[in-house]
């Protein structure tokens, strides 16, 4: 990921009003997680699994406070339990930005099953997404996915793709 | 020690503002009858029950979050405790319902059965004041510093088995998506928030004038 992917991601989670940052680390996203953990302006809490970055999400959204999920999209496997009951059986919303791995043109064999799973999975919990490509898309996916769940209490995501992913 | 014996003495400290956030089985109409109010989220959501109430106490770090978490759920996402400890919630309470058994599905044992002590776990992830009680006694001793207190606190209840039988007319009557519309507008009422918005109006007169 550029370091102006990153700063379009930042600005557009705080035109979001987004505060409280739940998320493992992961190697695409590396200058992201170094700015959010250094902006004052955010509470960054990195968890030990996904479905407890949802679950602390979850939490905080119930409170008043928006929040993300900050993930790679393999995260979402670890996570679905937890989305599919907040979700689907209690209308309680995660937001969540992950890496696309196993785009067309990944360069790690261990990456592909990334994405054959990503899109199923996501389908399959009925989660609406956005997968950016485009520096240009990245502040307007965020403030439309915040919108979207402010209206229809469920998670939506968004999946930095293309060049918001590249070095 | 009974799981309802130990939530009749906690409902006498809990306050009316306070948000408490359960696991699931019988514990959720015991706690429903004890303390009736807007202000419980029972939730069917194994793992979830600790870390949801971490972000709860973030969100909102003036009110008191109490969580009533049970052995086989936390440990589903044991390591929800790392986070906790190194986080240090102060307005968070939670308490351990450790009945050494998934009970709902006939009493399979839990890792605490064997060799597992889960406030040893919490301790070694920081959470120092964490405790195990084995009595009415302790239980309302604890609950006490824990109230009187700077969180996080965390107090291992262990009960035996069992579980108050209630006819329908005192069971929840909500589904999740009720529960958490009670739950939320509450937090809305009590700390003048707006969580779930009303739908946009527009005003397509005033747009015309403007043309």
């Amino acid at each position: 990921m550029k370091e102006s992917s990153a700063k379009l991601v930042v600005e557009g989670l705080k035109e979001a009003g987004i505060k409280l940052i739940t998320c493992l680390p992961e190697s695409l996203l590396r200058p992201l997680y170094k700015m959010l953990r250094q902006d004052e302006f955010f509470k960054f809490v990195p968890v030990t699994n996904e479905g407890e970055g949802a679950a602390i999400a979850a939490g905080a959204w119930l409170g008043g406070m928006k929040a993300v999920l900050l993930m790679e999209n393999s995260g979402l496997r670890v996570a679905t339990e937890a989305l599919s009951r907040l979700g689907l059986t209690y209308g309680v919303p995660v937001f969540m930005i992950m890496s696309h791995r196993g785009e067309i043109g990944e360069h790690n064999w261990w990456g592909i099953a990334h994405d054959l799973t990503m899109r199923p999975l996501l389908k399959a919990m009925h989660i609406p997404y956005i997968i950016v490509r485009k520096e240009e898309q990245i502040k307007d996916a965020i403030k439309r996915s915040i919108r979207h769940i402010t209206t229809s209490m469920y998670h939506t995501a968004v999946v930095l793709s293309g060049e918001t992913r590249e070095e | 020690m009974k799981r309802y014996d130990c939530l009749k003495i906690l409902s006498n400290y809990v306050k009316d503002d306070d948000l408490v956030v359960t696991s699931l089985g019988g514990l959720m109409d015991e706690w429903h009858n004890l303390r009736p109010s807007e202000a419980n989220l029972p939730l069917h959501i194994l793992g979830v029950i600790s870390p949801l109430s971490l972000g709860l106490s973030i969100a909102l770090p003036k009110k008191r979050i109490i969580c009533i978490d049970t052995d086989g759920s936390l440990f589903l996402n044991i390591g929800a405790l790392c986070t906790i400890g190194n986080e240090q919630p102060a307005n968070l309470i939670i308490y351990v319902l450790d009945n050494e058994c998934y009970e709902c599905i006939g009493g399979y044992p839990t890792p605490s059965a064997g060799n597992t002590d889960i406030a040893t776990i919490a301790k070694g992830c920081g959470i120092k004041g964490a405790r195990t009680v084995n009595s009415e006694e302790q239980f309302e001793q604890e609950s006490k510093k824990a109230f009187e207190g700077k969180g996080p606190s965390f107090i291992v209840c262990k009960i035996e088995p069992g579980t108050e039988r209630y006819p329908a007319e005192k069971r929840i009557p909500w589904d999740g998506f009720e529960l958490k519309y009670r739950f939320i507008r509450f937090i809305e009422k009590t700390e003048g928030i707006t969580i779930k918005p009303p739908e946009e109006r527009y005003d397509f007169r005033a747009d015309e004038k403007k043309k």
